[in-house]
């Protein structure tokens, strides 16, 4: 992490804690997750304490407070997704990936979510890479869509 | 600034403007019980042990953060609220260990003198327990978050009393918990000896870390006939 960059994001906002979320999002986008140092730069710049920091940064999913891969592979496992066999989905990705639901690879290729609603259950089962849903998966598509990724 | 006539559990009461529901009634000698109100602290209706069933109302209303108005009909131990009463404790009792026999706070827990005086026995539902590690590097403070019951008295005790905000929740649902800084062990950096925390803390989940020889000082807890 480049304590530099956290500066720059830090320095476009007003420095009032109001800012906070979207200071957050933006480390978040530039970094892909959120360190602990960025959290602790933006404590003492926006003289925020640590622990109301890592309060909204803990609670929203869409920041991350561990390392997250280039790819970010979301699994729908909402109730239409479900009853169309997603389970199977996510265990096929968690068996080609080698890890389990939350974790990262090694390589830091990929991170594997589980989300409740995509928002597109006529499609399900959904699978989000990134930012391209791949609808009707079944467990045999799964390599082939991972594979374009790599 | 004037006087406020209010009806509480039948009876005609007064209390001025800007009071609350629970200062009016225990001034006029209705207990209510609370959890996570102290009058140091401002109120914030976390636990809802201190609900109220308010005439016009739809719903139950926590007492320790609702000011009176002109007219307000109050029934504080109606059976509507006593029901809610207990389902929050036993919610309560049934994520918090069940080792009351063995545990610190024995007679002093305020979980427990509420549960007792309320009648909730043991909880009906089987739910998951936080195991959490006892936190003991800080010769100041030994945090015991299984304990932790969420009343969040540390964390307004740490700010508006101590002025230091070293505690706050995190985390969400039933992973949410009190942390300290970025969810670190609390330990003597980040916290010194002011003790306000573990004054106010209705479990053991904040206590004193014990000296050799101190255990058995104080009152026995069973008196002997």
């Amino acid at each position: 992490m480049e304590p530099v960059k956290v500066d720059e994001i830090i320095d476009k906002y007003p420095a009032q804690s109001s800012v906070l979320i979207q200071l957050l999002l933006d480390i978040q986008g530039e970094f892909s997750w959120i360190p602990r140092e960025a959290i602790q730069c933006v404590s003492e710049r926006l003289n925020i304490p640590l622990s109301q920091i890592y309060r909204v940064a803990s609670f929203y999913k869409a920041m991350s407070l561990t390392p997250r891969g280039r790819h970010v592979v979301n699994v729908c496992l909402g109730t239409a997704c479900h009853v169309r066999g997603a389970t199977r989905i996510i265990d096929k990705v968690e068996d080609s990936l080698g890890i389990k639901t939350g974790e990262t690879t090694e390589d830091m290729q990929f991170t594997l979510q589980r989300v409740n609603c995509l928002g597109c259950c006529a499609l399900g089962p959904v699978m989000l890479v990134d930012k391209d849903y791949h609808g009707k998966m079944t467990p045999a598509k799964v390599a082939a869509v991972l594979k374009d990724y790599d | 600034m004037g006087d406020i006539t209010l009806t509480i559990n039948d009876a005609p009461v007064t209390g001025q403007d800007g009071m609350t529901i629970l200062e009016v009634a225990r001034e006029n000698g209705v207990d209510i019980p609370t959890m996570c109100y102290l009058k140091e602290l401002s109120p914030i209706g976390a636990c809802r042990l201190c609900v109220v069933e308010v005439e016009g109302s739809r719903n139950l209303v926590g007492s320790c953060h609702t000011p009176i108005t002109e007219g307000m009909v109050i029934q504080t131990h109606s059976p509507r609220v006593v029901t809610a009463r207990r389902m929050v404790v036993e919610l309560m009792m049934a994520n918090h260990p069940d080792n009351c026999l063995v545990c610190d706070a024995a007679n002093q827990c305020e979980l427990r003198q509420v549960a007792a005086d309320l009648d909730v026995g043991l909880p009906s539902f089987k739910l998951k327990k936080h195991y959490y590690p006892i936190e003991d590097i800080s010769p100041y403070l030994v945090r015991d978050l299984g304990k932790c019951i969420l009343c969040q008295r540390c964390i307004r005790a740490c700010d508006e009393i101590a002025k230091q905000k070293v505690f706050n929740l995190a985390y969400r649902g039933f992973d949410c918990k009190v942390i300290v800084d970025l969810d670190q062990p609390v330990d003597k950096e980040v916290c010194r000896d002011c003790d306000v925390c573990v004054s106010v803390c209705p479990t053991v989940a904040l206590r004193k870390p014990k000296k050799q020889g101190e255990e058995k000082k104080g009152p026995p807890l069973i008196l002997s006939q």
